[in-house]
């Protein structure tokens, strides 16, 4: 399985990057922005995307557009602090596959990622 | 200088008690430690608590300003409780996780103010002893006081209304 992690902060890049190495997912590409993370998307295949969505540069919420213009299917995971019911729907209709809100514990990822890719180590 | 703050006055309620509440709850996650108020004071110096801040910026309906005050010590504590990584100064790795530990301290709170429709910046990390905060210039910041496993600390809030 492969994952892009996208975050602006290597404190969270760090920490969902343990979480999905104790899942037994080793296969991860880092970016950290939006527009990083297009251009490792436009040359990679990747099973599922996590995203944080205040980022510079490039946001989440634009990096999602982006991708959705490219790709309807691939799982995009929003983890983000922004819980508002507002931005929740902003996402949805923006063609989010699920949110994760921050802080989250390493089972809530885990749930997440068994969702959308199938059953982990 | 600081004096005691009314604790039953509306800002209180309105911004206050969503920081404290979002601050245990993002330290016990992140830290695995759950700060206790300790004091609730008016700030009347522009000079933060501590020497390390990470400051954000609030807009929407209200505009103001959120800083999380750490001690030098509390801040490398900050670092080794969420990645488990010693640090002997506040190098660029200390300034990102308190920055982060901020954003979703801010990010929660507004959460449970939502009719404020507020937006966040991204977390600024100042550093040094007798460094200042400029809040709007017709606000009293109020100081939220924590002591905590990583050490005392403190929230620090200056909300001005857009309407």
């Amino acid at each position: 399985m492969k994952v892009l992690l996208v975050d602006d902060s290597g404190t969270m890049r760090t920490i969902q990057k343990r979480c999905l190495n104790k899942l037994g997912i080793e296969d991860i590409v880092e970016a950290e922005d939006g527009r990083q993370a297009l251009e490792f998307f436009e040359c990679n295949t990747f099973d599922v995307i996590l995203s944080d969505w205040n980022m510079p540069v490039m946001d989440g919420l634009t990096l999602l557009k982006e991708i959705r213009q490219r790709d309807k299917d691939i799982p995009v995971i929003m983890i983000t602090t922004e819980a508002e019911r507002a931005r929740v729907v902003t996402a949805i209709q923006a063609g989010v596959s699920d949110y994760l809100v921050k802080p989250f514990t390493p089972d809530g990822l885990k749930e997440k990622i068994e969702k959308w890719v199938g059953a982990t180590a | 200088m600081s004096t005691a703050a009314p604790v039953n006055s509306n800002m209180t309620t309105e911004f206050i008690n969503p920081i404290i509440s979002a601050t245990k709850t993002v330290f016990e996650t992140m830290l695995g430690c759950v700060p206790e108020r300790s004091g609730l004071v008016l700030k009347e110096s522009m000079e933060p608590r501590y020497e390390v801040s990470a400051v954000i910026g609030i807009t929407g309906k209200v505009a103001g300003t959120m800083v999380l005050s750490l001690s030098q010590g509390a801040a490398l504590q900050v670092l080794n409780g969420m990645l488990g990584i010693e640090a002997d100064e506040v190098n660029a790795d200390v300034c990102d996780a308190i920055g982060e530990l901020t954003n979703m301290i801010a990010g929660q709170a507004k959460s449970k103010m939502e009719h404020l429709n507020a937006s966040l910046s991204i977390p600024n990390i100042v550093s040094g002893k007798n460094h200042e905060i400029h809040y709007p210039s017709n606000v009293t910041p109020i100081c939220v006081l924590f002591s905590s496993d990583i050490g005392p600390f403190a929230i620090e809030v200056g909300f001005s209304s857009n309407n």
